[in-house]
Formats: C-alpha cells, sequence, structure tokens
C-alpha cells in the first residue's frame, strides 16, 4: 500500500498512542522501582494489547477471504494493520520490560521483530514498486497469462525469422538477399535473440534483462531495407519478452516477502498463545 | 347503336384498315408489323417519349407511331433507311448513358434496350458516356433503383399512377439531372411505395429490378403464385412480381408441439398464423442478476446477511414486461403468451436480422406463411394487412405495451380505451428521420418496435444523446418544456411507433398526475444528462481521452497502478459477487497512471442496447445499464460494446418444458451476457470496496480527470 497523505490521520493517531504508551511505561516503570515485570497488572495489560493487536493484524488475511462481506472497507482494515500492527512491537516490549528470558520468550522476541521487520519490508516494497513496475513495464499483463503469451511471442519470433530467413512470409516480398546474409541472419538469430526468448530455466544469465538494442542496430545495417519492418516487429516481440520477465521478477519482490511475513505472524500468534497459557498456568 | 368508324391506310405497302383513333403502332401490329418502341407497352397510355418508334408518313418530319393515329389514305415507312438511320441515332444516344450491361441485362439477358441496340449492330457508341453518375437507390428490400439505367421512358410512373394508382412515383430535376423520384424525391424504401412491383415489371432496362433472394432456401413447400394472389393480402400485388419472389415464401404445416423457432437463434424470416396457435416463451428459469433470498446453510446466510442491502433493482423490475419480437409482451413472473390466427411474428429477425426473441412452439396443428424479408416488406406495405395488424395491435398489445412502461402503469383502463382509437401506428426505414431538432412538437412517441437514435446538432457535428428500444418513450421533453423539438430522432433499422398526439398527451397529463410528474422528472434529467457529455467534451480536449473513448463513459473503473500491487483483490471481490463469474478483467488501455480495465464503462451511447431482442439490457431510471435475468443468451450485445466489456458466460439451469405446464425439468447449460453492474445494491461496487490499497475507484472521468488535471 501506497503510504501517502491520505495516511496522515493514522499516523497522526499512531504516534499520539505510542506516545501515550511510552509515557504509560515511564511512569509503570518508575512505580515499580525499575522492575517492570509481565505479569504485573499494567505488564498484562501491554501482552494484552499486544496480543490483540496481532490479532487484529491477522485478521486481515481472513477478511481478504471474504472480500464482498460489509464489515469495512478493506483499505480500512489495511491501514489498521499497518499502522497497529506497528503499535504491537512498542507493547509487547513495554508488557516484557525490554527482558525476555528463556527460550521460548526469546523465540517470541525474534518472531516479533522479524514479523515487524518484513512487514515494514513488505510495505516499502508496496509503496515503491507499484509505480517502478508501471514504468518499467508499459506492456504489463495478468501475471498468470505470463507464461502462455511468452510461449506465443517465442513462437511469433520463430515465424518472422523463419520468413526472414526464407523470405516466405508474404506474397508480395520477394526480396534479392544473398544465401551469405541469409546464414549470417540465422546464426544471429540464434546466438542473441533466440536465447533471449527462452524458458528461464534455459537461459544463460548473461542474457537475463538484457536489450538487444545493438543486435537490431546491427542487423539493420546488414540486411536490406524491406526487411527492416520484420525486424522492428521482432524487435518488438523482444522488447516485450524482456518486460514480462522485468514483471514476472518484479511481481515476485511485489508479493514474495509475504511468504515470510505470513507464517512468521502465524508462528507468532500460536507461541504467544502458549506463552500467555503457559505464564499464566505457571 | 352507331358503327365503328374505320380507316384504312398502308403500312411498309400492305393495306390496313382498322378503327378510327388506332395509332400507327398498333396498326402495324394488327398488321403482323413490328415497330421497335421503348417507351410504350400495350397496357399503358402512349406518351411517344422515347421516340425509338419513329415512322415515315410521308411528312416533313419522321412522327412516333406510338402516339400518331392512323388516317384515310396514309402511306407509313417503318423501315427505310431515312427510319433506320434515326433509330440507329437514337438507339446510340440511349446506349451512351446507359451503364452496359444493365443489372437486367446481367440477370435475365432481356434488356430492352441492350437487345434492341444489339439489333441494331450498334457496337461502339459514337457519343461521350455520362461523367456523373445519376446514383442508386437500395433502400428497398425488394427492389433495387439503378437511376444511370434509367431512360425516362415513363413506364413506370404510368404503371404506379395509372395501373395501381398509387401515385409514388413521378418525375424530379431536369435536363440532365432528370429522373424518376418516389414522392417528394425520397427513398424508395422510405417512401409511400407498397411494393406492389408494377414499376419494376414496367421498366424495360435495368433500372428497377428485383433483389431476389440471396442464398436462402426456405424449407417447406414453396407456395404458387396462383395461390398467394388468392390470399387477401397479395391480391394488390404485381403476379410478375411475386413469381419473382416466389422461392421467398412458403406454407409450412406444424403440429401441436413442433419448436418453429428458437430464443436466440439467428433467423431471416418472419411467419404469419395462417391457421392455428402458437405458444411464446423464453426459457429463463436462473436469475443470474439477482442472487439473494436462495442462501441455504450457515456460512451462505451470513454471507447473504452480511452482503445485503436493499435491491432496488428489484422493485423496479417489478412492473416491468418483456418485450418480444411479437404482438405482445410476456410478463415476467410467467413469460408465456399465445399467439392467434392472423398475428405475424419475427418481424425483427426479418427485417433487421436481430436474433430471435423468444421460443415459438405451435399449441396445434397450424399452417404458417414462413417469408423472407423482401415478401415481408410487400406484405407489411399491404393496406389490407397492415390496417389488420395494428388493428390487433390497438385490441390486444396496446394496453399491455403501456402499461409495461412503469411511468404509465397507473392509466385507467377507461383512458387507454380512448388511446386505442386515438394513436397512430407509424413505420420507419432504416436511417429515415422521425424528428428533427428545432421543428415544432406535436406528438409523443413510444417506441413498439426497433431501435432509434437521439442525436443534437452541434457546429462540429452530431452529438449522440442516447439509444431507445421497445418500451421507451420520446417527445416528452418538447411537449412539457418548449413546444420544439431538441433534439433529432433517427430509425436505426426498421422501426414502428405509437403516436399519441398532442391533445392526448395533454389530457392524460391532466387526468394523471403521477405520470406528469415522473415524466417531469425523466424530462429533467434526460436535459441534464444531455448537457453533461457537452461539458466533458469542453473540458477534457485530451486525444488520448478521446480515442480510449472514456469521454463516452458514465462511470468508469480505474486502477491507480501506482499503488495497486497487482493483488487481484478487486477481480477475486467480483467474482463472489456474481456466482464465481467475473465482470471485471484487470487488464485494458493505460491512461495516465491508470489502468482501465475490462469492466463496463455506463456508457453515455450505449451501443450495447441496440438490437437486444428481449429487451434485457436496458437503462435503469437512475442511468445504469443493466443485464436483466431474462436475457437470452444471443450475445449480441457482447458484439455490440466496443469495449469488449460484455461477456458470455455458461450458467447451469434446469429448464421447464412450458408445453407440458413446467413438469419434468430438462438440466441444461445456458449462455446469458454478463457486465458490470456496478454492485449496484451496494453504495460502492464489490471491487472497490475490497481493494485494500485505494488504488481502485469508480469515478465520472470527466469529472475526475478534470479534477486531476486541475490538482
Amino acid at each position: 500500500m501506497r503510504i501517502d497523505s491520505t495516511h496522515r490521520p493514522w499516523f497522526w493517531a499512531t504516534l499520539t498512542a505510542l506516545a501515550g504508551l511510552t509515557g504509560s511505561y515511564i511512569l509503570y516503570r518508575a512505580m515499580s522501582g525499575g522492575q517492570p515485570n509481565g505479569g504485573s497488572v499494567p505488564g498484562l495489560l501491554y501482552g494484552i494489547a499486544g496480543y490483540a493487536l496481532m490479532l487484529y493484524a491477522a485478521l486481515l488475511g481472513l477478511r481478504r477471504k471474504v472480500p464482498v462481506w460489509r464489515v469495512g472497507r478493506a483499505q480500512t482494515w489495511m491501514r489498521g494493520h499497518l499502522w497497529l500492527g506497528f503499535l504491537t512491537l512498542p507493547l509487547i516490549l513495554f508488557h516484557c520490560g525490554f527482558l525476555w528470558k528463556g527460550p521460548l520468550a526469546s523465540l517470541l522476541m525474534i518472531l516479533l521483530f522479524a514479523t515487524v521487520g518484513s512487514g515494514i519490508f513488505g510495505a516499502a516494497l508496496q509503496h515503491f514498486i507499484p509505480a517502478l513496475m508501471t514504468r518499467a513495464v508499459p506492456l504489463e499483463t495478468i501475471y498468470e497469462e505470463i507464461p502462455h503469451i511468452r510461449r506465443q511471442l517465442c513462437d511469433e519470433a520463430d515465424k518472422l525469422a523463419g520468413s526472414i530467413a526464407a523470405m516466405e512470409a508474404e506474397d508480395a516480398l520477394q526480396i534479392e538477399m544473398e544465401p551469405d546474409l541469409r546464414s549470417r541472419f540465422i546464426a544471429i538469430y540464434s546466438k542473441s535473440i533466440r536465447p533471449m526468448l527462452a524458458p528461464d530455466k534455459e537461459m544463460k544469465r548473461e542474457n537475463k534483462l538484457e536489450t538487444l538494442e545493438y543486435v537490431f542496430d546491427s542487423l539493420r545495417k546488414m540486411l536490406p531495407d524491406e526487411v527492416h519492418p520484420m525486424l522492428a516487429d521482432l524487435e518488438s516481440i523482444c522488447e516485450e519478452e524482456r518486460q514480462l520477465r522485468v514483471q514476472k521478477r518484479v511481481y515476485l519482490w511485489l508479493h514474495g516477502w509475504l511468504l515470510v511475513h505470513v507464517p512468521l505472524s502465524l508462528a507468532l500468534i500460536v507461541l504467544g498463545a502458549v506463552h500467555a497459557v503457559m505464564a499464566l498456568r505457571y | 347503336m352507331t358503327p365503328t368508324e374505320t380507316v384504312s391506310l398502308t403500312i411498309d405497302g400492305q393495306a390496313v384498315t382498322v378503327d378510327r383513333g388506332t395509332t400507327v403502332f398498333d396498326a402495324a401490329r394488327m398488321a403482323g408489323i413490328a415497330i421497335p418502341v421503348l417507351c410504350h407497352q400495350q397496357n399503358e397510355r402512349p406518351v411517344g417519349v422515347c421516340r425509338v418508334c419513329c415512322v415515315d408518313t410521308g411528312e416533313r418530319t419522321l412522327t412516333a407511331a406510338c402516339t400518331r393515329p392512323a388516317e384515310n389514305g396514309m402511306k407509313v415507312v417503318t423501315d427505310s433507311d431515312r427510319v433506320r438511320s434515326a433509330r440507329h441515332t437514337l438507339v446510340e444516344l440511349l446506349m451512351a448513358d446507359h451503364p452496359s450491361p444493365c443489372a437486367r441485362q446481367r440477370q435475365s439477358h432481356d434488356c430492352e434496350l441492350e437487345e434492341l441496340a444489339e439489333a441494331e449492330n450498334i457496337a461502339e457508341i459514337r457519343y461521350p458516356k455520362r461523367k456523373s453518375p445519376r446514383g442508386k437507390d437500395d433502400s428497398s428490400f425488394v427492389i433495387h433503383v439503378d437511376h444511370d439505367a434509367c431512360i425516362l421512358c415513363d413506364r413506370c410512373v404510368r404503371g404506379c399512377n395509372e395501373i395501381r394508382h398509387n401515385e409514388v412515383l413521378g418525375r424530379m430535376g431536369k435536363g440532365y439531372t432528370a429522373g424518376i423520384a418516389f414522392d417528394l424525391n425520397l427513398p424508395m424504401g422510405n417512401s409511400s411505395c407498397v411494393s406492389c412491383g408494377e414499376c419494376m415489371v414496367s421498366c424495360p432496362t435495368g433500372a428497377l429490378t428485383n433483389k431476389g433472394i440471396v442464398h436462402t432456401v426456405l424449407p417447406g413447400d414453396a407456395v404458387d403464385t396462383e395461390l398467394l394472389l388468392r390470399l387477401p393480402y397479395f391480391q394488390e400485388i404485381s403476379g410478375t412480381f411475386l413469381n419473382l419472389n416466389r422461392n421467398a415464401v412458403v406454407v409450412r404445416n406444424f403440429k401441436a408441439g413442433d419448436v418453429i423457432c428458437r430464443e436466440g437463434e439467428y433467423g431471416s424470416t418472419a411467419f404469419y398464423i395462417m391457421k392455428g396457435k402458437a405458444a411464446v416463451h423464453i426459457n429463463t428459469p436462473m436469475a443470474h442478476v439477482s442472487k439473494k433470498g436462495g442462501a441455504t446453510g450457515f456460512f451462505s446466510k451470513l454471507t447473504s446477511y452480511l452482503t445485503a442491502d436493499s435491491d432496488s433493482a428489484e422493485t423496479e423490475r417489478e412492473s416491468r414486461s418483456i418485450p418480444i419480437d411479437g404482438p405482445t409482451d410476456l410478463p415476467i413472473d410467467k413469460p408465456l403468451a399465445m399467439l392467434e390466427t392472423g398475428d405475424l411474428f419475427g418481424e425483427m429477425t426479418c427485417m433487421s436480422l436481430y436474433p430471435r426473441s423468444a421460443t415459438i412452439v405451435a399449441a396445434e396443428d397450424s399452417v404458417m406463411i414462413e417469408m423472407l424479408r423482401n415478401v415481408l416488406d410487400i406484405m407489411l406495405r399491404n393496406k389490407t394487412l397492415r390496417s389488420r395488424l395494428d388493428s390487433n395491435y390497438r385490441k390486444r398489445a396496446l394496453e399491455d405495451h403501456l402499461r409495461s412502461v412503469p411511468l404509465f402503469s397507473s392509466l385507467s383502463g377507461e383512458f387507454i380505451e380512448r388511446l386505442r382509437d386515438h394513436v397512430e401506428l407509424l413505420r420507419f426505414s432504416r436511417d429515415e428521420v422521425i424528428c428533427r431538432q428545432g421543428e415544432p412538437v406535436d406528438r409523443f412517441y413510444l417506441v413498439r418496435i426497433g431501435f432509434v437514435k437521439i442525436t443534437e446538432s452541434h457546429p462540429g457535428g452530431d452529438l449522440v444523446l442516447a439509444y431507445l428500444g421497445k418500451g421507451d418513450y420520446f417527445g416528452e421533453i418538447g411537449l412539457l418544456q418548449g413546444g420544439v423539438r431538441t433534439a433529432t430522432v433517427t430509425a436505426l433499422d426498421h422501426v414502428e411507433l405509437v403516436s399519441i398526439n398532442a391533445d392526448d398527451f395533454d389530457a392524460m397529463l391532466e387526468l394523471f398526475p403521477d405520470i406528469r410528474r415522473g415524466l417531469a422528472a425523466v424530462s429533467d434529467s434526460r436535459l441534464r444528462q444531455n448537457r453533461h457529455p457537452r461539458a466533458g467534451a469542453a473540458s477534457v480536449p485530451l486525444s488520448d481521452f478521446l480515442d480510449q473513448g472514456l469521454m463516452e463513459a458514465n462511470s468508469l473503473l480505474l486502477l491507480d497502478l501506482e499503488k495497486c500491487t497487482r493483488c487481484d483483490a478487486c477481480v477475486r471481490a467480483c467474482a463472489d459477487a456474481h456466482d464465481g463469474v467475473t465482470r471485471l478483467i484487470r487488464e485494458g488501455l493505460r491512461y495516465q497512471n491508470y489502468l482501465v480495465p475490462t469492466s463496463c464503462r455506463q456508457c453515455r451511447d450505449p451501443l450495447c442496447m441496440v438490437g437486444c431482442p428481449v429487451g434485457s439490457i436496458r437503462r435503469r431510471e437512475t442511468l445504469e445499464v443493466v443485464i436483466e435475468d431474462w436475457c437470452i443468451g444471443c450475445g449480441l450485445c457482447a458484439e455490440n460494446c466496443p469495449y469488449g466489456n460484455i461477456s458470455m458466460h455458461p450458467f447451469p439451469s434446469l429448464q421447464p418444458d412450458i408445453m407440458e405446464g413446467g413438469s419434468s425439468p430438462k438440466a441444461v447449460v445456458q449462455y446469458k451476457a454478463t457486465s458490470c453492474d456496478l454492485c449496484m445494491e451496494h453504495a460502492e461496487p464489490n471491487c472497490v470496496y475490497a481493494c485494500p490499497h485505494d488504488a481502485a475507484h469508480r469515478v465520472d472521468p470527466n469529472e475526475f480527470f478534470r479534477l486531476s488535471a486541475l490538482r
């Protein structure tokens, strides 16, 4: 989500809440003689509030499963997830008094930091990447369609290259071209252009995300003018293929962080519940 | 009794005695001497305009045999060098302007002028050809007019006026621009021509030719011309003409239960019930628009509760009926009606090639005439049939038609009785102007068949304001507000209108204040809408904006690509809200940093509505375009949408067998058109509501981009 001026109310509300919580914690710490305890009433309240906000933040995932339910606009839920989710960190720190002992508490703190950190990282990605993708990939398509479109582009490029090499594509296009030129074109196509269109697994590292401007420039110099429109088509195919690969890569960044954030969040909530039961019982 | 006075003369040396008053042409014919002629035929008054029948009577000049009365002692020579030379020159001059071979010569090799030219051995024309063509007229369904092939012999004019007494054809223009004209020089299809075919049968060249039947073979028994001529509706037609069209009309016998046509199928014929009855219905047992009320199970009920708001579409729909291509409408709750002897159905399919609007099944053993467009056109121009169909409509369908329009549902039976005799039923051909902007208003129109286009004239060209179909009305703005038409209305296809004159209209408003209020509200709303596109055009003069048709949109879904994380929450929400079928595809053209996805734009100029055979795609009173549940899945709206925003989706359904009283329903897959309905039951569409990133917006593009430009 783009963090823009529309987030201002949330920002100020969170900042105010943070200031209030910090003030209360300073007071509580002073009153407890510098020995705050998670088991004390204020400590428990911090813990409960922090855990409640964790649960609220986790509910966003469920909310998205039922998009048509009229239980608040999704963007309000998302803003709450971002800003209130962020408040869990100070609340839990106030709950434990910035001290955590034992493996479970340590693990929980690691998970909390990792969850909040991955969330901030994800928020940053979602803030910058959409605009970047919009500029870098004008020919963007639906992500799931990318493999299909790439296959089509590949077939289309082979057909065009075959036409240039054989000069049989159009009835009207009977161009005089020396056999040597044709074989040179085939060699360049096979070596420099076709690998660009290969599936990711077969692609060599040096071909990745590379533009072929110089290759097509040299081809234009080498081949007769009549072929240039077909070369332009071929070049635009390569450009589209390049953009689709950029889209795929950027898309993975845009959504890949969730593979870390979501399991961490779930683990945090489960272990948080275990911690609460253990702490209250024992 | 006075004995008939005779005259004696010699023709080519042959003594001939004929009654006084007989023309030289007829005298020669009686003597077995053929004089070539083009402008004259036996059943018409001679006029002597072509002069091809010139003969030498010994006078200073040659004379036209067809008009020159025979005289005692007259010596006529029909084949001298002088006569042959004059005839040769005349034919050569006529051929100089004649597109050889003309349509008739190509079709049947019997163009009289070209035959004559061949007989005169005219191969090379010494005179220059006509440089500016006089044009063709293809507006009639049955007769093609090629003014270039016309030799101005006036045989058609005399056939129309003197033989058939239709008084449609005449002459127009002078000198080189002279030609034949229908009424006051209207296209033939738009004129008062009754398609009797007499002009075409009279024409010696390819100027008036039968269009014939193109690539269509009708099942059933071809009707003999004699039988057709015995039917009251064909009695005023030329037998030759009917003979030429005999393959375009068949008699079909249906047994009770036989399906005559099915909804959604494309066809090109209309049916006239000669004997028997037919049940007409549409198979729309399944609602694909309104979904609520059937939720079962806890989760479904919870979902239903959480997603439910008032469905205002439902209440608006209750008072409507389903318009079909027949003399009656179908009630929404039970879409079934009966057609009887003397009814005509399939008119829109036949005339405008729209899909069939309903399934029609023979309710008892029936005999029907199935006909193609050329024969239907002939029939519809027949005054006897026309008056019978109109009378049927007034008796049986006018009340249903008026009541199907929510605004008029409160009309009393008494007032409808009054209207029954007062309304006028009018027909218009494609592209015919029904009324023009600025004209004084004298009547109110209700669309009975077909579609009309409402345009407003501006210095830069015409602006389309709306398309109206069956059940819609126009003319109220002028009658209520100013006395002049505020827009031009043109027929988009074969259109039939119910016209209510200003006096009856005023009486209606006086008697029914609710209708006055409703019409005033509609009138205000239309005027407001009409002002809107002009404002948009003035404020956003961007070529991309216009190229992408964004100016036409009333409500546009935009995805801000700088905020959108491509999570597809909008698409999923749309699918969840519509039984798993999304009406939104997150792909489309870009405008600035916005994506305009594939989703209905609620166009101001909704081309999709034109042609819907059952009127299921319509504009609500709040101006949103919706597809109603009775969509028959013909796909015409999807084809018409210029932005590809309407999709056809298969839906499983159980179809009751109407003929068996709805028992033993069959499981079928039925296609229906789907497009964004703006989730009208909610304040905000689901796609926008479900977007977690504030990227999806439903906006008025003119307003939105004007504001964003100001920012």
